[in-house]
């Protein structure tokens, strides 16, 4: 909790002056509520967290002239949430960022003339790997469109080496030698998901271009047909449930469980310039690679405050991080919850 | 399951802490067959008033709060639980290092700081511990801090104060309960070492009039009895009331404070 610090030892009757003030402060909080204890010397930070982890409570934080103490134990990630949404249980992988389509919404701003930022074969391999030894179940491939990875085909084999691996497709490009390279893949292990907006033409080619909708149906057919199992994220502004019913019976007449609808909504990333706000104090991350470094979530993938490291290797550290700060904002927001009462 | 009618406990709101100690144990016996409520009051005598009048079943007191509640029912009432650590609370005298105190003895002459007038462990059993050896007030220069009265010591105020005017050279030897003694040492070294401990006497209890049926008391009793430190629901609880384990009472342990009372004629209430 407190780095170690070189420091003059804190004299007994100094001690006995914060030992006096713990007591009296923090006795007096309610639990899981805080109080800042100022201090005058590194070596005092010790002395209050000694006496923090003596007496069942906890440092929150250290500030330069005081050390803010938590009420109580603070609880571990694995207590707060569980289990599927623990950091680094799913890794996302941008293999590229190029994409046949310029969606107005598309939160990493792809196109057809996006910089392609390519995660070559033996990185996805290494990252899978690595991701798996720390607890990875779900892999998430996607871009930019991932059928213009040059190497897609091997991208896929890696990931699905892993675990089990959802490729995130507008499914217009199931052809000539991308066609191919699909048949060639595990159906138990690979689910295409595929973007969808609405139940007929209009919202979906009015964010991503005439004609769209139908070749993504057509993508979902073939793909059905090649015994994948398909499920479907549609994009919209904010909850719509009519929107969400039309599109639920349609994906539904198409032999697609209602469960296998992904709804999302449009976040102010990338192209968006509405939608969600969404920071990294705000969102439960999902760790995210791409070939520019390790992020806190997809959604903000090329957004700078959204970058937790530039380094895509080592990936353990990064997810160490970010559950680290995972958890601090949890804390912070649970002090927070209990100090604004609403009256 | 049949569920026994609410059972409503009374405890003295001493520090905010006791609204998630109170929730949580309330939690606990939702789904039990004795499901409870709780009051808070501000101090231990609305509380001892509130328990004779029957607005509350149950009521969370202090050693001397539950020997005032004997005392107002001339013996009808009963304890049904305590904590652990209410069977082995101690006083403890202390002095800077160096003193050359050690023994009740030597703190005769001494300037003696002690708590408020209501705290067991401050007050009223240190004198008591003090005047058993022959050192009446007579023979000391007591430095009295009545800081939070009402509270019977639960805060813990009164020992803070007593033990700074140690530290600041306005007495020798100030009297501090166990918990907070123990408390204190967590911070380490403190330049400050234990004169003399006394023996263990019981601290709070959970007391009920004679009139409160037995069954309900029985299965809320038993309830209270099985929380357990493993279960780490229970455990939160546990820890922040500060005890391991819930116990049935050993009503020998209240038997000095009964004497400190009647010698240094308390009333039963003020």
């Amino acid at each position: 909790m407190v780095s170690p610090t070189v420091a003059l030892p804190v004299t007994p009757s100094r001690r006995a002056q914060l030992s006096i003030r713990l007591v009296d402060v923090v006795g007096r909080l309610a639990a899981g509520t805080t109080a800042l204890v100022p201090v005058e010397s590194p070596a005092e930070i010790e002395v209050v967290d000694t006496w923090c982890r003596g007496t069942g409570n906890s440092v929150l934080a250290v500030h330069p002239d005081a050390v803010e103490v938590y009420r109580g134990r603070l609880s571990d990630l694995d207590a707060t949430l569980p289990p599927d949404r623990m950091p680094g249980r799913r890794l996302w992988l941008y293999t590229n960022f190029h994409c046949n389509l310029a969606c107005d919404y598309c939160c990493v701003s792809s196109s057809p003339h996006a910089d392609p930022r390519v995660l070559d074969v033996d990185t996805v391999t290494t990252l899978v790997a690595q991701a798996r030894d720390m607890g990875a179940t779900e892999l998430f491939v996607t871009g930019g469109e991932p059928l213009m990875h040059p190497s897609i085909a091997e991208v896929l084999v890696a990931c699905t080496a892993a675990a089990p691996t959802v490729m995130l497709t507008n499914a217009m490009l199931f052809r000539g030698a991308r066609l191919r390279a699909l048949e060639s893949m595990p159906r138990e292990s690979l689910t295409l998901q595929v973007s969808l907006d609405s139940a007929t033409p209009g919202l979906h080619d009015q964010h991503r271009g005439a004609g769209t909708w139908a070749r993504a149906v057509e993508g979902i057919r073939t793909a059905r047909t090649m015994g994948f199992e398909v499920r479907i994220a549609m994009t919209i502004a904010h909850r719509n449930s009519d929107l969400e019913a039309q599109v639920a019976r349609f994906t539904g007449s198409l032999g697609i469980p209602s469960e296998q609808l992904v709804v999302r909504y449009i976040a102010q990333e990338g192209e968006a310039t509405t939608g969600i706000r969404l920071t990294r104090a705000t969102l439960v991350p999902e760790v995210c690679v791409t070939a520019e470094g390790v992020w806190w979530h997809p959604v903000g993938a090329t957004d700078p405050a959204m970058r937790v490291s530039s380094e895509l290797l080592p990936l353990g550290p990064s997810i160490e991080a970010i559950r680290e700060e995972y958890l601090d904002y949890r804390r912070r927001g649970d002090v927070l919850a209990a100090s604004f009462p609403c009256a | 399951m049949d569920t026994l009618d609410t059972l409503v406990v009374g405890a003295v709101a001493y520090t905010a802490n006791v609204v998630p100690i109170w929730e949580g144990i309330r939690e606990y016996f939702a789904d039990s067959a004795v499901p409870m409520d709780f009051v808070l009051y501000s101090n231990y005598e609305r509380q001892v008033d509130a328990l004779m009048a029957g607005h509350v079943d149950v009521a969370w007191n202090t050693n001397l709060a539950y020997l005032r509640t004997v005392g107002l029912t001339n013996g009808g009432c009963r304890a049904l639980a305590m904590r652990d650590t209410d069977l082995t609370f101690r006083t403890v005298l202390v002095a800077r290092e160096g003193s050359g105190l050690k023994g009740l003895e030597s703190v005769r002459g001494t300037r003696v700081a002690l708590g408020s007038k209501d705290s067991g462990q401050a007050r009223i059993l240190p004198t008591k511990f003090l005047a058993d050896a022959g050192i009446t007030f007579a023979d000391v220069s007591p430095v009295i801090f009545d800081s939070d009265v009402g509270k019977h010591g639960d805060t813990g105020r009164s020992e803070l104060d007593a033990l700074q005017a140690v530290l600041g050279d306005e007495a020798d030897v100030a009297a501090l309960g166990i918990t907070t003694w123990q408390q204190l040492q967590q911070a380490g070294e403190l330049g400050v070492e234990e004169v003399w401990t006394s023996p263990d006497y019981c601290h709070c209890n959970f007391t009920a009039l004679s009139s409160l049926d037995e069954d309900r008391a029985e299965a809320w009793t038993s309830h209270l009895l099985a929380m357990d430190w493993d279960v780490p629901e229970h455990r939160r609880i546990l820890e922040l009331e500060g005890l391991r384990q819930w116990v049935r009472p050993q009503l020998e342990g209240y038997r000095s404070l009964e004497d400190a009372m009647r010698e240094q004629e308390i009333p039963l209430t003020w």
